[in-house]
């Protein structure tokens, strides 16, 4: 009220007077007499307006509460009543800058955000795009590995059938030179008596030829087993016939057994007169049935090519 | 004319009386003033906008208190205490801003919750299907 009354009065010599009286009031009406609460609110407000990132968020907020909280900290005599209802107004007005500050804070680093996100989905892209070339890429080789496999494979089946094909062919040729006849049993290979004398088991030296191509293909599939009968004709006992075929046989075993070939291939066994492939009423028949089976076994596995050619 | 000194007189005493009546009515409106009618609006559609964001899902106590407070300055004006009324008002108001700003608060710092979510969501998922191949 003296202030108003000072602005009344015109004369510049009344200034001196006037700061003074204000000043008296003032002081007068600071330091006790601040309602409750307003230091509170003052220091809240004070935060925020201490954070600059905040604060320059919400200018016009800050503005607001800072006016509110000036007048709560106004004087109010003894009316408690009025000191806690601008208390109440400034704090509230400095909790609304606040909650707005941190909503525009959320707001601009939404921006950032979403560019960290797009750059997130952008990474994806890149790496599913680069995952499926690498896919791609991943599956030509693969088909290319495939195909050049399967071409191994064709080229192997074929030189295998080739192979399988040559062999067979060589097999052949080897049966056409030992003039064996192919039957259920195996190879047979006939020698005929010129290879003994009559009565006798030793070989003739000059009939070995056949036994030394035998030798050769025995040589060549070492897989194959021999078996070597002895037959006679009718000339002669039972017994002795039996026991001409087992010498005539053994003679063809160790014969071969001289040339190399391994005893376990060899068996050799008589067969007396029991067998005769021809009558042995004739000379020429009873020529045919003094002879010598060589009988070269089927491997387990036959080749079938051997036996149906 | 002593007649006409009372009738002057009675005039005087008519004019102060006059006077006085009116400085009563004055004196007497200025104590008991009207109520506070836009200040209690303000407070109402405050409250209104603060409900309509999700204030009752987000800052259900500043809600709650800002409607006990118009509530307490309706009351006052059935009470004639119109400064009191205006003053519960103007505490309603403020309350219901700030019921809306937190509600706002809570919602944008929960979407940006959300988006670094869904991006370390993003990435973390990128780290596991580059670690399979």
């Amino acid at each position: 009220m003296n202030t108003l009354n000072i602005n009344h009065v015109r004369a510049p010599r009344m200034l001196a007077l006037a700061s003074a009286v204000t000043f008296a009031v003032a002081g007068c009406a600071t330091a006790p007499q601040s309602p409750d609460g307003s230091a509170d609110v003052r220091s809240k407000l004070s935060a925020l307006q201490s954070n600059s990132t905040l604060a320059k968020k919400v200018p016009v907020e800050i503005r607001e509460a800072e006016a509110a909280v000036v007048i709560a900290e106004a004087t109010v005599g003894k009316d408690v009543a009025l000191g806690e209802h601008r208390v109440y107004m400034a704090d509230h007005l400095v909790e609304i800058a606040t909650a707005k500050a941190a909503t525009r804070n959320a707001e601009d680093q939404r921006a950032m955000l979403s560019q960290k996100r797009d750059e997130a989905r952008l990474a994806a892209r890149t790496r599913e795009a680069d995952k499926a070339h690498r896919a791609t890429e991943l599956a030509q080789s693969k088909t290319e590995a495939e195909r050049a496999l399967a071409v191994a494979a064709a080229a192997k089946a074929s030189s295998n059938a080739a192979e399988a094909a040559a062999n067979a062919k060589e097999m052949q040729r080897q049966i056409d030179v030992l003039q064996a006849e192919a039957t259920d049993r195996g190879l047979v290979l006939t020698l005929g008596d010129v290879l003994f004398a009559t009565g006798r088991s030793d070989l003739k030296s000059g009939g070995t030829n056949t036994l030394d191509k035998l030798v050769v293909f025995l040589n060549e599939y070492p897989g194959r087993t021999v078996a070597i009968e002895g037959h006679t004709d009718d000339v002669g006992s039972l017994d002795m016939n039996q026991i001409l075929s087992q010498h005539r046989a053994d003679s063809v075993r160790s014969y071969l057994m001289q040339k190399g070939i391994q005893s376990v291939r060899l068996a050799a066994s008589g067969m007396g007169e029991t067998r005769p492939i021809a009558e042995n009423s004739s000379e020429s028949g009873r020529q045919q049935n003094r002879r010598v089976e060589v009988i070269i076994k089927n491997p387990p596995s036959a080749i079938p090519a051997a036996s149906t050619n | 004319m002593p007649v006409l000194n009372r009738i002057i007189r009675m005039y005087r005493l008519f004019i102060v009386a006059s006077l006085a009546g009116g400085m009563l009515l004055i004196a007497g409106c200025a104590s008991a003033p009207m109520a506070p009618i836009a200040s209690l609006n303000e407070a109402k559609v405050a409250i209104q906008v603060a409900e309509k964001d999700g204030a009752s899902q987000h800052a259900a106590a500043e809600l709650d208190e800002a409607r006990q407070k118009l509530i307490l300055a309706d009351k006052a004006v059935v009470a004639e205490n119109m400064l009191l009324a205006q003053r519960f008002a103007d505490e309603s108001t403020v309350t219901a801003k700030l019921a809306a700003a937190r509600t706002e608060a809570t919602k944008a710092v929960a979407i940006n919750q959300d988006m670094i979510r869904s991006a370390d969501a993003l990435a973390e998922e990128m780290k596991r299907a580059g670690d399979q191949q």
